[in-house]
């Protein structure tokens, strides 16, 4: 389950389309649009619970993307560049449409359930919850790391900002995500044990 | 076993995260994991994270499509004209040279709209094409027959906005066209029939019954009318654009 941690052919190609992007190639565009999109979708829509805002936040990226491909050089990975377009076009959407205003960490409001959850699935429907509670900081540190499973430096890049502070980001998440779920303090010994196994 | 400090518990602390996911160098992976064995507060985070992890990664139960989100894309970028670099104005004989080696036509000099292929036709007229070419069949087009008609050997085209780009490839291909040129940031594409090359330089038969095709196929927004011949006898109609 490696999807996101890609190999060197993979960002050789991903840096071959943003090359024939760059001439106005629209099959590469097309190509490398729908490669992000699946990604891009999953992840944004848990942000933002809505799918026309991931959606929106998805094509001003790849408008940028179209505009400035002739400006990648390569310094980074494609998926950096590009998620790094993401982070700054999802705040700025989040942001000026009031619609997830940033919320004070220590206003942390009840936990979401006193339940346990039953499987994993349903304790991914309370993170999905618990996450709306997350400024959006600290939520795309959460999906950059757990989903798409990028390392610190490498969400620092997209990110922009150094290594401690994705350290930190992340720390209060998982501080704030413990408050909102408690029974992520007390882990089911019987899911941990289906996640060990898988 | 060394003995876990303060620093120790806080650093690991904070790379957690990453052990869980796999992602931490193989020093700090070794370094962190001799620190869990001995505390119980990590080794419990740990778990956490995993579970967290595990979570996040659960297969997807809705995909979204990627083609509609795209198109909206596409007909956003048209309709700004988006050209991804400005292109210098080239030269047009070197453009009608060059033209079937390169797959992109120089887009960024022309006016939007077909005012474009008029100009570029008449600039082509001048010099290069012969009088037996001013003739054209279809009235619709008189707009342009006092100019030259486009390089032979390629057809210009452009596609309802709504298709996508894969549609517009197997139309193409079903018709037994390849793409040659563009498209240009109005849309317009260059094709030739398929198993022809562009460097023939005269309108084939091949290239009438394409042009038939193309023009017969209601996903088809405009057509560039070919000229009219005595000098290719038995060739088809020229097709009819709408
Ligand atoms: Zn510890």
């Amino acid at each position: 389950m490696t999807e996101t941690y890609r190999g060197a052919a993979a960002v050789a190609h991903e840096t071959q389309l943003i090359a024939r992007i760059a001439e106005g190639d629209r099959r590469a565009f097309e190509e490398l649009y729908t490669l992000y999109h699946r990604r891009m979708a999953r992840f944004l829509t848990r942000l933002t619970r809505r799918y026309e805002l991931a959606e929106e936040v998805i094509n001003d990226t790849f408008w940028v993307v179209w505009r400035k491909a002739g400006d990648f050089r390569g310094d980074s990975q494609p998926s950096t560049w590009i998620l790094g377009i993401a982070y700054r076009k999802a705040r700025s959407a989040f942001r000026s449409a009031a619609r997830l205003a940033e919320r004070d960490l220590e206003t942390a409001t009840e936990a979401l359930t006193s339940e346990a959850p039953a499987n994993s699935e349903e304790l991914r429907d309370w993170l999905g919850q618990a996450l709306q509670q997350l400024p959006v900081e600290q939520r795309m540190a959460v999906e950059l790391c757990y989903e798409l499973g990028y390392s610190c430096e490498e969400i620092g890049t997209i990110m922009d900002c150094p290594p401690n502070t994705v350290k930190t980001r992340l720390f209060h998440a998982r501080a704030k995500l413990q408050k909102l779920l408690p029974q992520l303090a007390t882990p089911q010994a019987d899911i941990a044990r289906e996640n060990q196994q898988s | 076993m060394m003995t876990q400090t303060r620093n120790d518990h806080e650093e690991c602390w904070l790379q957690l995260p990453w052990l869980a996911t796999g992602r931490l160098s193989p020093g700090e992976r070794a370094a962190a994991e001799e620190h869990v064995r001995g505390c119980t507060a990590c080794a419990a985070e740990l778990e956490r994270q995993r579970l967290v992890c595990a979570a996040l990664r659960e297969p997807e139960r809705v995909t979204h499509a990627p083609g509609p989100s795209f198109r909206k894309l596409l007909e956003r970028i048209d309709a700004a004209g988006a050209a991804p670099a400005p292109e210098p104005v080239p030269d047009l004989g070197a453009h009608r040279a060059a033209r079937t080696r390169r797959l992109r036509p120089a887009a960024a000099w022309r006016p939007p709209g077909l005012a474009w292929a008029a100009t570029f036709v008449f600039a082509l007229g001048v010099g290069m094409l012969a009088p037996t070419f001013y003739r054209w069949s279809q009235p619709a087009y008189s707009t342009y027959t006092r100019a030259a008609p486009a390089p032979a050997g390629v057809l210009h085209i452009a596609f309802e906005r709504s298709l996508a780009v894969g549609d517009v490839e197997q139309l193409l291909r079903a018709a037994g066209a390849r793409i040659v040129e563009g498209p240009d940031r109005n849309g317009i594409f260059g094709v030739a029939p398929a198993e022809e090359s562009t460097d023939a330089g005269a309108i084939t038969p091949r290239m009438r019954a394409l042009a038939a095709r193309l023009g017969s196929d209601a996903r088809v927004r405009w057509l560039q009318p070919l000229p009219a011949t005595a000098a290719e006898p038995g060739a088809d109609r020229t097709a009819a654009p709408h």
